[in-house]
């Protein structure tokens, strides 16, 4: 039986301050997770968590938000810079201040929480969804940090519309999000389709950016070695394709030097 | 005022992000903070006489130390950050300081100055002296110190391997990178 | 407690030489920066970040020892500076959230 928790209860354990809360603090946590590396908690953060950071920037609730978390508590009296508030409203996550350090925090949190007890709403029959075909393409601009996720927040939420499950929803946004990335990373511009059939979900990105030299070593864990061109820019390496393989069912990548990189992939809808 | 036995924390920390910027004409290598986190990535663009390239930046961030005792306020907005040094170079003289220095249990840091201003007017030894006041203040001196050099002291940027303690990683899928970019 | 004590009872892997000292409450952070601001002497530092850069932070805020969380492979150069400086720094499979639980339940305060 899990350890779960109400959002209500984090914010008075922690004496927190709301930065955002439009949606209520009713929802329940069943998952902590205390981390600054964004890459991190996109490979490895459970749904229905809650992010404690002292990463106090927009990238942070982006983040959170593909990795379908409800909710990010700034410790140590962090405030978010830019429009991280209101990225958090509109995608219903709720935002919290914390005097507390990490470990206090986290701490707090433990013994607060109330194992066993679960949430009393009972979960709502859901429709099965129709199958409609769709297609769309999104563009994706190169070198704009500040509307990075835009792409994979949009597809996250058509999904949603269509009544695509969650889980694999938030595996199709977190890959994208690598994908859009990998693309505002490297190259000038690019393009996303989307395009849902009733057995798969498939996401293509497309770039006009400087290519892959090896694809093998970049899709292992903790690849690092850029090319100088990517150096140069200041940002790239890690690419992220280890994390888009871990949650794609089918990962196809095609790379020309100095032409771009196609990513192709494809995500099982299980009946 | 002058015989406070000055005790040092940190204040008017702020947190945002070190830019490195290089101009391909004249290879000058200029160096800011920034708290604006909308990050827009280098292309390259031009300053007059310049074509800076970003070629690198990494999240930071800048404090002043106050003494808690007299309240002396010590400004360090003209650092832009410390450096490990990694031994690449024998005849550097981080590296020969870090020899001498060992036996003492006492541990080298170097800091940079905003450059390219640094390279003319280096944060004065004097000013360094109180950073590393500080760090000795918050440990555990029996055991260890820490004494904080000026980055001149390098004997060659181009070759040094050393690295800035800066955050890396945090944002993007750009995993620990075992060289620090070249920059010099 | 010590580094020592910590690594036989919550069955931590010692990957660098280091001598042994008294663990003094713990930190939390992935951001070097905010170890060199916030992190106290003798503090355990629990991060997933494996950049060598984190050997000389923990240096400078003078932590008695840098937990790797989650079982993450850390890099050969960062175990080497460790060892070199005298940093004791350990692996634990466990994520930062669950150990720093296990460290609460041992009675190891927040400084
Ligand atoms: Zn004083
Ligand atoms: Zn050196």
């Amino acid at each position: 039986m899990p350890n779960i928790i109400s959002l209500q209860t984090i914010k008075e354990t922690l004496n927190a301050q709301i930065i955002v809360a439009d949606s209520g603090l009713d929802d329940m946590i069943e998952h902590v997770y205390a981390s600054d590396l964004m890459s991190d908690l996109l490979a490895f953060g459970k749904p229905n968590s809650i992010l404690l950071t002292g990463l106090a920037t927009k990238q942070a609730v982006i983040s959170a938000h593909m990795a379908e978390f409800k909710g990010v508590v700034f410790v140590r009296g962090k405030l978010p810079k830019d429009n991280a508030d209101k990225y958090a409203r509109d995608k219903k996550i709720v935002l919290l201040s914390t005097q507390f350090d990490m470990y206090e925090s986290c701490v707090r949190i433990y013994a607060a929480m109330s194992p066993g007890v679960l949430p009393t709403s009972a979960t709502i029959e859901e429709q099965p969804p129709e199958h409609t075909l769709l297609s769309q393409d999104f563009h994706i601009q190169g070198r704009d940090f500040s509307n990075a996720g835009n792409v994979s927040t949009e597809i996250k939420e058509i999904l949603k519309k269509i009544g695509i499950d969650s889980q694999i929803s938030r595996r199709v946004a977190i890959s994208t999000y690598e994908g859009e990335l990998n693309v505002i990373m490297h190259a000038n511009q690019g393009t996303a389709r989307l395009i849902v059939s009733p057995t798969a979900i498939e996401v293509i990105i497309k770039d006009q950016g400087p290519g892959i030299p090896d694809i093998e070593m970049a899709m292992q864990e903790g690849f690092t070695t850029a090319s100088e061109e990517m150096r140069a820019m200041g940002f790239g390496s890690g690419m992220g394709l280890p994390n888009i393989n871990k949650n794609t069912d089918e990962l196809r990548i095609e790379s020309k030097i100095n032409d771009g990189t196609t990513v192709y992939m494809k995500f099982n809808i299980e009946k | 005022m002058s015989d406070c036995q000055h005790h040092w924390v940190m204040t008017n920390v702020k947190y945002g992000f070190v830019i490195f910027e290089k101009c391909y004409h004249c290879k000058e290598l200029r160096t800011y903070f920034t708290e604006d986190d909308s990050l827009l990535l280098g292309d390259e663009y031009r300053e007059g006489e310049h074509f800076y390239n970003r070629l690198e930046s990494a999240q930071s961030f800048t404090f002043d130390l106050i003494c808690t005792r007299c309240n002396r306020l010590e400004t360090f907005n003209d650092l832009i950050g410390l450096f490990y040094c990694t031994s690449c170079m024998p005849n550097c003289q981080v590296e020969k300081l870090q020899q001498q220095y060992a036996p003492h249990k006492t541990w080298i840091m170097v800091a940079f100055g905003v450059l390219p201003d640094a390279k003319k007017n280096p944060i004065p030894q004097a000013k360094l002296d109180i950073l590393s006041d500080y760090f000795n203040q918050r440990r555990d001196t029996t055991r260890s110190r820490i004494k904080i050099v000026s980055f001149e002291l390098i004997a060659d940027l181009a070759r040094c391997k050393g690295g800035f303690i800066h955050d890396v990683g945090l944002l993007t899928k750009e995993g620990p990178s075992e060289e620090r970019k070249p920059l010099f | 407690m010590t580094v020592q004590e910590l690594i036989k009872i919550m069955g931590l892997t010692p990957l660098s030489t280091f001598e042994d000292r008294e663990v003094k409450g713990v930190f939390i952070s992935d951001m070097v920066s905010d170890v060199m601001t916030a992190a106290k002497s003798g503090n355990l530092w629990l991060t997933i970040q494996t950049h060598k850069s984190i050997v000389s932070t923990a240096n400078l805020a003078d932590v008695s020892a840098v937990v790797i969380t989650g079982g993450k492979k850390v890099p050969q150069e960062t175990i080497d500076i460790a060892s070199k400086y005298n940093i004791a720094l350990l692996s634990s499979p466990l994520p930062t959230y669950t150990l720093a639980i296990k460290l609460h339940e041992l009675g190891i305060e927040a400084e």
